[in-house]
C-alpha cells in the first residue's frame, strides 16, 4: 500500500522540476493572471446577461415597450448624452447626494463619538435615535416638501436622513468597542481630551466607521433618486419620472442603468479611499 | 518613599449573585525612588489589579495610593504603563507612538522627533521608526512600548507582565535589555510577573503575593550586583534565591491552583 504522504507535492519533486500532479497547477498560476482572470470573469458575467437579454428581446419574447432591449438603451443613452440632458441630470443628482452625505457624515460622526464616549448622555439620546432609525427615508418626503418646498433642499434632507443613521451606528459602536487598554495607554501618557479624540478615538474607530460611510453613501444615492421622483425639477429620479409620464421606457431604463453604474462606481471609490486611509488594517489580512 | 500603597483593598461585584469578590485585601507597600520592585504571584492573585489601581485606571474599594505623598485619583504621565499586549496604537508608526506622550506634554514637533529617536536608539529600534506595529515582531513591539512609556519622563514605570506574551528566548533577551535600559534611565519600576526567575533576575525587592484574596505574603530583598547581565543567571546567589522561592511557593501555589480549579468546577 502507498503511504498517504506520497499523494501530496513532495519538496524533492519541486526542487528537481518534476511536474507534480493536479494540485500544483492552480498554485503555479502567477498572481497577476489570477487577478486578471477574475476581472475577465466579472465582465463575462455581465456580457452574458446583456446578450441573453438582447436575444430574448429581438426574438420578441420581451415586450419592447415594457422593457426595451440593451441596444435600444445604448441608443437612448447616446441621444441623452448628445443633447446634454443626461449629464445635467447626473450632475444634479450627484451634487444633492454629496451635500446630503456631507451633512450626514458631520452629524453622524459627531453624535456617534459623543454618545459612544459619554454613556450617561447616550442613555438619554440613544433610544430616540433608535426609534427614528426604522422610519424609511421615503416616509419623510411629505414633511420634507412641507418644510423645504420644492428645489434642492428636500433632496438634501432626504439624503441626510438616509445616510445619517449608518454613519451614526458605525461610529457609535466603533467608539464603544475601542480597546480599553489603548485608552488607558493614552491616559497614562498624559493625553489631553483633544488628543484622546483626534489621535486615539477617531483613528481607532476608523476601520469600523469606514464601512458605515460606504453604506451611508449607497443609501444616500438611493434616497436622492427617491426624492427626485417626487420633490425635484431635475436629477435622474426626475428624468425617470418625466419619461414614465411620456411612456418613454427606454429613458426610464437608461436612467435606472446609469443610477446602478454610478452607485457601483461610488462604492469602488469609497473602497479605494478606505484602503489608503486605513493602511494598518493590513494586519488583519492573512499574509 | 516615592510611592505608598496604603491598606488598599479591592472588591468586584459578583455577576448575577449577591456579595462581592475580594480581590485585594489590605495591601501595604512602600516603593523607594530608583527601586525595581517585582510583584510576584500566581495568576488571579490580584497583582495586575493592584497595578491598575496604582496607575489610576480604577479606584480602590478601600485605602489609597500616595505618589510623593499626594493621593492618586486618575492616570497621569508620572506613572506610565507597559501592557502585556503592548497596546501600541496600530494607526501610528513606531516613532509616532513614542512621540505620543511628548505631544501630550506640548513638546514641539522637531524636538519630539529628536527625543523619540533617542528613546528608540535606547531600546535598539533604530531603523524601525517608520514601521507600523503590525510590521514588527512581538519583542520589537514591546521595545517600542517601553520607549513610549519612558519618553514622557515618568517617575515610575509600571509594567504589567510585559514579557508574558513573548517566546522564551525573546523574553530572556528583553529581561536583559530592560535591566540595562532601566539602569541607564535611573527609573523606579514596578514590575508584575508570575515567573520566579524573571522576578529574581530583575528585582531589587520581590513582593510575593497570595490569592483569594490577594495579600502580601512576604517581601524578599535580592542581593545581586545592581546591573544585571546574562552572567547574573549563573551566580550562586541567583540560583539559591530562585530555588528558595520555588521551594517555599510551590506547595502553596499548587494548593491555590487546585482551589481555583475546584472553584471553577463548582461554579459551572
Amino acid at each position: 500500500m502507498r503511504p498517504l504522504i506520497q499523494s501530496g507535492v513532495c519538496p524533492l519533486q519541486k526542487k528537481q522540476g518534476i511536474p507534480s500532479p493536479i494540485f500544483a497547477i492552480p498554485r503555479a498560476l502567477p498572481a497577476a493572471w489570477r487577478a486578471s482572470g477574475r476581472a475577465l470573469r466579472n465582465i463575462l458575467g455581465f456580457a452574458v446577461f446583456l446578450i441573453a437579454w438582447e436575444i430574448l428581446a429581438s426574438a420578441g419574447l420581451i415586450n419592447a415597450v415594457l422593457l426595451p432591449a440593451p441596444s435600444t438603451l445604448i441608443a437612448a443613452a447616446g441621444d441623452l448624452m448628445l443633447n446634454g440632458t443626461l449629464l445635467r441630470h447626473v450632475g444634479a443628482s450627484i451634487e444633492r447626494v454629496l451635500v446630503g452625505f456631507a451633512l450626514a457624515a458631520v452629524v453622524g460622526l459627531t453624535l456617534g463619538v459623543i454618545l459612544g464616549w459619554f454613556r450617561i448622555l447616550s442613555d438619554f439620546i440613544k433610544p430616540l435615535v433608535e426609534a427614528l432609525r426604522p422610519i424609511p427615508p421615503i416616509a419623510w418626503t411629505p414633511l420634507a416638501i412641507l418644510w423645504f418646498g420644492v428645489g434642492n433642499a428636500p433632496s438634501y434632507f432626504l439624503v441626510f436622513i438616509g445616510a445619517v443613521f449608518p454613519v451614526f451606528v458605525s461610529t457609535y459602536s466603533a467608539v464603544r468597542n475601542i480597546e480599553r487598554t489603548q485608552i488607558n495607554a493614552a491616559l497614562c501618557l498624559g493625553a489631553t481630551p483633544r488628543m484622546l479624540i483626534w489621535d486615539v478615538l477617531i483613528p481607532g474607530a476608523l476601520p469600523v466607521i469606514f464601512p458605515g460611510l460606504r453604506i451611508a453613501l449607497g443609501v444616500g444615492w438611493m434616497c436622492v433618486v427617491a426624492a427626485e421622483l417626487i420633490a425635484a425639477q431635475s436629477g435622474l429620479g426626475y428624468m425617470i419620472q418625466q419619461s414614465r409620464l411620456l411612456l418613454q421606457t427606454q429613458y426610464v431604463v437608461t436612467g435606472m442603468a446609469v443610477i446602478g453604474l454610478i452607485g457601483f462606481a461610488m462604492n469602488a471609490v469609497m473602497t479605494a479611499v478606505e484602503r489608503s486611509l486605513v493602511p494598518w488594517q493590513e494586519s488583519s489580512k492573512p499574509t | 518613599m516615592q510611592l505608598k500603597v496604603d491598606r488598599v483593598s479591592k472588591d468586584f461585584p459578583l455577576r448575577g449573585r449577591a456579595g462581592v469578590l475580594n480581590v485585594l485585601h489590605e495591601i501595604d507597600l512602600d516603593i523607594e525612588q530608583g527601586e525595581l520592585v517585582v510583584l510576584l504571584g500566581p495568576s488571579g492573585c490580584g497583582k495586575s489589579t493592584l497595578l491598575n489601581i496604582i496607575a489610576g485606571f480604577m479606584p480602590p474599594s478601600a485605602g489609597r495610593i500616595l505618589h510623593d505623598g499626594i493621593p492618586v485619583s486618575k492616570p497621569d504621565r508620572r506613572r506610565t504603563v507597559v501592557f502585556q499586549d503592548y497596546a501600541l496604537f496600530p494607526w501610528m508608526t513606531v516613532q509616532r507612538n513614542v512621540e505620543f506622550g511628548l505631544k501630550a506634554r506640548g513638546v514641539e514637533a522637531a524636538e519630539r522627533a529628536r527625543l523619540a529617536l533617542d528613546f528608540l536608539a535606547l531600546v535598539k529600534l533604530t531603523g524601525f521608526e517608520d514601521r507600523y506595529p503590525y510590521e514588527i515582531s512581538g519583542g520589537m513591539k514591546q521595545r517600542a512600548a517601553i520607549a513610549r512609556a519612558l519618553a514622557p519622563d515618568p517617575d515610575i514605570l509600571l509594567m504589567d507582565e510585559p514579557f508574558g506574551a513573548l517566546d522564551a528566548q525573546t523574553r530572556v533577551l528583553l529581561q536583559e535589555e530592560l535591566a540595562r535600559v532601566v539602569a541607564a534611565a535611573k527609573r523606579t519600576v514596578l514590575f508584575v510577573t508570575h515567573s520566579i526567575e524573571e522576578a529574581v533576575f530583575l528585582a531589587d525587592r520581590i513582593v510575593v503575593m497570595s490569592s483569594h484574596p490577594g495579600r502580601v505574603r512576604g517581601i524578599y530583598g535580592v542581593r545581586l550586583p545592581r546591573l544585571r547581565t546574562a552572567e547574573t543567571r549563573s551566580l550562586p546567589d541567583f540560583v539559591a534565591l530562585t530555588q528558595q522561592l520555588w521551594d517555599s511557593l510551590k506547595p502553596q501555589w499548587r494548593a491555590e491552583e487546585e482551589t481555583a480549579a475546584a472553584r471553577v468546577t463548582h461554579m459551572s
